[in-house]
């Protein structure tokens, strides 16, 4: 919210200084054209709301002489653009007709004189009161605010027939809707375009701050000053009234008008002071230069504190409110990019895929390749630090926006030479494949099998990897694979003793293991083709049981019967085999219910097969392939590379005569998580409707095909407390919020509770000091109330009458709304304490434990005493202390016929006392008290308490009918045993107790393994009840 | 060898040494043959307890004073096994419900059947009825008390209930009518005087006035407390005179010093420092409202005066939200933010506009 206030407000006075300059000096009157050409240049690609604009820009222009040549350009760009709305968006084209004639009618005649002010103008006066003061000096007023009218109309397409008619007064703050409607265009997804245009004027906006606004400013402060109070009272109104929900939608319009009306007072003089013909790689160069006059004097204007508060009350500069500038396809080729800290106007997503869009390629970490790095607000420390390192340039979001728009796709000698190259691979392979389809269709038809015609095949079986060569990515592990079954025979003979090169020689079978789509059957069979072997594949849809895999494979066939029957040798599945047949058992993790006993008899198959096994599965630590592990060689499979992919997929797609760029294709790839198949799948599906994707087509397919993953609570909680989520460039719906507390409903308030304190908040950057310090509780107050109400919620949810209705609740409460408050840089974000597991799992169990603990002192202790539980942990233990412990201190040994005196009074056994120690806080903390008592002294407790006679006040239930399992001495119990056998391990100190006598000997290490037992066990237990 | 407070502890209705009017009521409800359902509440250390074992005696004889402990299992209806305490004489049974937590309706259900549907079988017994005893009843769920209503009703003729709680609060109305509530109040400073010279004379020991005075003080009301406490100055000091120090309990210096970091510094690394604190202090079994009362008491002691009723507010808030949610410490912490945020803006001098409810 801040950065981007600041931005708008940091840009406020220069507007007002422009508006003032231009008005005020009769003289201007020459310069306008040049702006609205450019404008008009600089938005090619506006959507609807926008080329009636243009189409304004285009009635006035003949009449102004200058700046033709551009304007023509961009009117051309720009009727496409619209043509291409239209078909987007039929809709708001609807509305466009009608507002339009009259629009530009009436712009006509008024601009005339001064229309290069009337958009400047008119969007900087949001209220009437604004009015007045203008329209003296400016005649295109009016004209503006009739021009607005088309504008609003088409942007929302339900007012504007009111709008139009009614109040003209309205209509100029209106003026700004084509940039809200951009807003809710790119929401929706429908016209990307659209905000593009905002944006270019935003950028020559400031491109106009950095050069003529110095010396402007100085100048007409007067005169802008003026004016800025007189349209003050206008502009303030709606900015307060943002807050107002209903007013929201007109705040926000006013804004986004002065801004546009800035941008565009700026672009003139861009246009002006640089010519057209300026190349890309100058005016890059200007930006550099001028970004850092252009940082400093941003950064100055936020110290002001009534403008921080204006700031925060007129909510997040809206997002998106820069127009993305229509750049040449491929403008940014060659170029790798590294995005850090937080742009105004974009989220982060936005930004790369901006970069992507273009060409460009976008990774994580700045190095020493890295052409650019976009430094957007309160950047990583490593990563500014990583930009020194390597002496890289930096961009600033706006220059960024301006070397697309500007950038021609030149690329450097190399870049272009390898891209050709690249290309030159694809055709190549691309004629090969279709050689290798001719060839394979040709003994088709010579052999006159019945295989079927390739072309009719899916893209998937027909463009499947023909040589092992052609596999995407994971090339060691295909190799592995390869010279394991070169060297089968060989180790069969040795009896797989010699481990080989790569240590796969000892076993008989192989797994392979990797998430779907990369190729690990292919790579199987491939690598079995190639080394000689017959494939047999077994996968999920053959029955897999115990006994089909015997009798499939003949495990225990002991006869000759059929090797010397001769002919051809088919098993119970009908596969011929031969000993030169390799076994591919796909999908074994699949292997379930039906398949009973199919893993086990799978390695029983493994532990003698003279025929080389690959095993496939998708996730090889599962805990059905257990018995695997031993017999297998594990093989895991990654993901390839986007790289590694990119190049196949674009084979198949010039192969198909298919338009797609690679910055798509990386896209598809990315979105399918690298799972080649479905690439190829989604690409035969488009083929259907369309010879060529473009980026945005290719986003939406991509995340049509979205895969569903679970996140982990780490990285939930990493991306709900980091600064991106609820950046005001975030584009994440409440709902996407709640979804990510859905990834683990149980955990992530936990986490959240756990972790809301070590962020450094967001919201705290426009604040020092005190107030700081102030906000910051101020913040975790709300944030830490906020998880107390989503703790109530959670026990409604958690009550008999369990309202799982209230989960939406529970998770925007326990979740969402304290992380809005805090979310910051911070852990996770170089901050200084990671995010760490809840601690409340482990401390209520531990409470449970001693509960249970403290439930056995008391009910000890019954016969003597009548207090509850807590009346005991509070006012008994620490007058017991002193008699049972501190004569262990003081006197040692010898007192301890006095402390066993006392335990016996209140039946205390020596366990007991532990707890009774163990419950101790601060002066009195098990450890230090432990501490103090002499070891001898301890084990002398011990010995004499075991070896004398104990009042007992009661038998445990179990004791009796029940053979008590005898733990001492034993084996130590198993863990799942002591789970399943609670109360058996419960009653064993009991049993101990009445047996100690006979055994003195057993000294105090046996207690302590068998006191721990129970420990586990009743946390177990405590654990669940303390859940519910 | 036994603590005072274990040893002198009243046998009879006779010897009880404060509100001689209960001690008199339950006399003669015992000897009336028509003995009510009944109700014991009070604060701890009052006296609940002792007045119950004494009012069986009264009903029973001697015999009711000779108990054993049985632990039974009981399954629950997700074939969970439940241990459960039974401390029990010829006449009488004590359970405490809220040790299984969510599952005490298995336990009322079980047992209370149990006995009611059996008889009396001892034909000697004044009573021809049992009774049974239920500690801790204000932590009973609804659905036990629920439970409760109609055995109650039912088997009156077999069996009388005592309950024993600290506050009728959270008790749900139709049980308290079928009650007769005795209130045990905790006794005033005379009485407790009255009872700790009595177990000094019986320790044969002279305990001067003003050091009974200042444990008196110290216990604030609860006796078992005062007397735990006496014997721990004795022990300390055998003489008992001079300026006495008593001992605060582990806990209780424990959560001073979390109040004391609480005034001391504000942010959020010293939230963290309390939180392990409190978790320190809550898995050592101290009960979270018991936490929370002493935290914010001596929180009160240290802050200024126009804050204190803002200190006082939060915490009672908490309470209860403490009382109704299931993560206590979630609502301890969001207490102490609170605290720490209203401070900090005293502090620099803010007004408090922004916290009003």
């Amino acid at each position: 919210m801040a950065p981007t206030a600041s931005q708008t407000s940091k840009s406020k006075p220069a507007g007002a200084d422009i508006r003032a300059f231009f008005g005020g000096g009769a003289s201007q009157g020459a310069k306008p054209t040049p702006k609205q050409t450019k404008i008009g240049s600089s938005q090619p690609s506006q959507g609807a709301a926008r080329s009636a604009a243009i189409e304004i820009d285009d009635d006035d222009q003949p009449s102004k002489s200058s700046a033709v040549k551009r304007k023509k350009n961009n009117i051309m760009i720009s009727s496409d653009e619209e043509e291409e709305e239209k078909r987007i968006t039929p809709p708001r084209k609807k509305s466009t007709p009608t507002p339009r004639p009259s629009a530009s009618e009436t712009v006509k005649p008024k601009e005339k004189p001064k229309s290069k002010q009337k958009d400047n103008d008119a969007d900087k006066y949001p209220t009437p009161i604004s009015k007045p003061t203008k329209s003296t000096p400016n005649q295109s007023k009016p004209s503006s605010s009739k021009k607005a009218v088309p504008w609003k109309s088409k942007a929302t397409d339900d007012d504007d027939s009111l709008d139009d008619d009614d109040d003209v007064v309205l209509t100029k703050p209106s003026k700004s809707s084509p940039s809200t409607s951009k807003h809710f265009a790119k929401e929706n997804g429908t016209t990307k375009k659209a905000p593009r245009k905002s944006r270019t004027e935003d950028d020559d906006d400031d491109f106009i701050v950095d050069d003529d606004d110095e010396p402007i400013r100085k100048k007409p402060r007067p005169s802008a000053s003026k004016a800025e109070k007189s349209s003050g009272a206008g502009k303030k109104a709606p900015r307060k009234s943002k807050v107002v929900d209903d007013d929201e939608e007109s705040a926000e319009e006013t804004e986004d008008g002065k801004k546009k009306g800035k941008a565009k007072a700026k672009a003139k003089p861009k246009a002006a002071t640089k010519g057209d013909t300026k190349s890309s790689a100058k005016s890059t160069e200007k930006l550099e230069a001028k970004k850092a006059d252009a940082q400093p004097s941003g950064s100055s204007n936020k110290v002001n504190w009534a403008q921080v508060k204006a700031m925060k009350s007129a909510g997040p500069a809206a997002p998106g409110s820069k127009a993305i500038p229509d750049g040449e396809p491929n403008c940014l080729a060659g170029l790798s990019f590294v995005f850090t800290g937080e742009l105004t106007a974009f989220s982060r997503d936005e930004a790369v895929d901006l970069a992507k869009r273009y060409g460009g390629r976008v990774t994580g970490q700045p190095s020493s390749v890295t052409s650019f790095v976009v430094l957007g607000e309160h950047a990583g420390p490593a990563k500014i630090k990583a930009i020194e390192k390597h002496g890289l340039k930096t961009l600033s979001e706006d220059e960024f926006l301006n070397l697309i728009a500007t950038r021609k796709g030149v690329l450097d000698a190399k870049t272009k030479a390898k891209m050709e190259k690249e290309e030159q691979k694809i055709q190549e392979a691309a004629k090969e494949m279709e050689k290798a389809e001719r060839k394979a269709e040709k003994a088709n038809a010579s052999s006159g099998s019945s295989k079927p015609d390739l072309k009719s095949q899916l893209w998937t079986v027909r463009y499947a990897p023909q040589t092992l060569k052609e596999i995407c990515g994971n090339k060691g592990q295909v190799e592995k694979l390869q010279s394991w079954l070169h060297d089968w025979s060989s180790s069969l003979k040795c009896g797989f003793n010699k481990p080989g090169k790569h240590g796969t020689n000892l076993y008989r079978a192989i797994l392979i293991s990797g998430p779907p789509g990369i190729g690990k059957t292919t790579a199987a069979h491939l690598a079995a083709k190639a080394e000689g072997f017959t494939p047999i594949e077994l996968n999920a849809s053959d029955a897999r049981s115990k006994k089909l895999v015997e009798a499939g494979t003949n495990i225990n066939n002991t006869s000759l019967d059929g090797w010397m029957g001769g002919g051809q040798l088919t098993n119970a599945l009908g596969i011929e085999i031969t000993n030169k047949s390799c076994l591919i058992m796909d999908e074994v993790d699949g292997m379930s219910a039906g398949d009973r006993g199919g893993v086990g008899a799978l390695n029983a198959l493994i532990k003698k097969t003279k025929i080389p096994i690959i095993c496939i599965a998708n996730d090889g630590g599962a805990m059905k392939l257990k018995p695997l592990t031993g017999t297998t060689f594990k093989l895991p499979f990654k993901k390839p590379e986007a790289a590694s992919i990119r190049s196949r997929i674009l084979t198949i797609a010039f192969k198909e005569k298919m338009k797609i760029p690679a910055n798509v294709v990386d896209q598809l790839v990315a979105g399918a998580q690298s799972d080649i198949r479905q690439v190829v799948n989604m690409l035969s599906t488009w083929k259907l409707s369309s010879d060529s994707m473009d980026f945005d087509e290719g986003k939406n397919l991509a995340k049509l095909n979205e895969k569903y993953s679970v996140m982990t609570p780490f990285n939930v909680i990493n991306k709900m407390l980091g600064p991106y989520l609820f950046s005001p460039t975030a584009r994440e719906s409440l709902s996407d919020k709640m979804e990510l507390y859905f990834h683990d409903h149980s955990f992530v308030p936990l986490f959240v509770q756990e972790n809301y304190l070590k962020t450094e908040p967001a919201k705290l950057r426009n604040f020092d000091g005190p107030e700081k310090q102030i906000e910051h509780l101020r913040l975790m107050d709300r944030a830490a109330s906020s998880i107390s109400d989503g703790d109530l919620v959670d026990a409604l949810i958690h009550s008999p009458e369990q309202h799982w209705s209230l989960m939406p609740l529970h998770g925007v409460l326990s979740a969402v709304r304290p992380a809005s408050f805090i979310y910051g840089m911070g852990s996770g974000y170089g901050g200084p304490n990671a995010m760490s597991f809840p601690q409340w799992l482990g401390q209520n169990s531990k409470q449970g434990k001693l509960k249970r603990q403290l439930g056995d002192v008391q009910i000890r202790m019954r016969l003597k005493v009548s207090g509850d539980k807590p009346e005991i942990r509070q006012h008994y233990l620490p007058a017991l202390l002193p008699r049972l412990v501190k004569p262990l201190i003081d006197v040692g040994a010898s007192a301890v016929d006095e402390v066993i005196e006392v335990m016996d009074e209140y039946f205390i056994t020596k366990e007991e006392w532990d707890t009774i120690v163990e419950l101790g806080l601060d002066q009195n903390k098990d450890e230090l008290i432990l501490k103090k008592i002499s070891a001898a002294t301890k084990t002398q407790l011990t010995r004499k308490y075991n070896a004398s006679e104990h009042p007992v006040p009661f038998h445990k239930a179990q004791e009796f009918g029940k053979v008590p399992k005898k733990l001492a001495g034993g084996p130590a119990p198993d863990l799942e045993e002591a789970f399943d056998l609670d109360e058996d391990v419960d009653d064993e100190p009991e049993t101990k107790m009445d047996d100690d006598s006979d055994d003195i000997s057993k000294d105090k290490l046996i207690k302590q393994s068998k006191s721990k037992g129970k420990g586990k066990a009743t946390a177990t237990t405590a654990k669940g009840k303390a859940k519910t | 060898m036994s603590l005072w407070v274990d040893k002198y502890r009243p046998r009879s209705l006779d010897d009880l040494h404060y509100h001689a009017g209960l001690s008199a009521r339950l006399r003669s409800l015992a000897a009336s043959g028509d003995f009510p359902h009944m109700l014991f509440y009070g604060p701890s250390g009052a006296g609940k307890k002792t007045r119950i074992t004494c009012t069986l005696r009264q009903l029973f004889g001697p015999g009711a004073e000779k108990l054993k402990i049985d632990q039974r299992v009981f399954m629950t209806p997700t074939k969970r096994k439940l241990d459960v305490n039974i401390v029990q004489s010829n006449f009488h049974i004590e359970i405490t419900p809220s040790d299984v937590g969510i599952y005490d309706r298995v336990v009322i259900q079980e047992i209370l059947k149990e006995i009611a549907q059996t008889q009396q079988v001892d034909l000697n017994a004044r009573q021809r009825f049992k009774v049974v005893i239920i500690n801790e009843a204000d932590s009973l769920s609804r659905d036990a008390q629920a439970a409760l209503r109609r055995t109650m009703e039912k088997y009156m003729s077999n069996m009388r209930i005592i309950l024993c709680a600290n506050s009728t609060s959270k008790l749900i109305a139709p049980i308290k009518s079928r009650c007769l509530l005795m209130r045990v109040a905790a006794p005033n400073t005379a009485e407790m005087q009255t009872c700790l010279q009595y177990v000094a004379k019986r320790e044969k020991f002279d305990l001067p006035p003003e050091a009974a005075e200042e444990i008196i003080q110290d216990a604030n009301g609860n006796l078992r407390k005062a007397l735990l406490v006496l014997e721990a100055l004795k022990m300390q000091s055998p003489d008992l005179t001079g300026p006495l120090a008593i001992a605060k309990p582990d806990w209780e210096t424990y959560c001073n010093k979390v109040a004391d970091m609480i005034v001391q510094e504000q942010t959020p690394s010293r939230v963290m420092e309390v939180r392990a604190k409190f978790y320190e202090l809550l898995s050592h079994c101290i009960p979270p409202t018991v936490i929370l009362k002493t935290v914010a008491e001596r929180v009160v002691e240290r802050v200024d005066e126009s804050l204190k009723a803002d200190v006082m507010h939060w915490a009672a808030i908490y309470e209860v939200r403490m009382r109704v949610g299931s993560k206590k410490i979630f609502h301890l912490e969001a207490w102490v933010v609170k605290i720490m945020s209203l401070y900090k803006q005293f502090v620099f001098g803010f007004s408090m506009d922004d916290f009003e409810a």
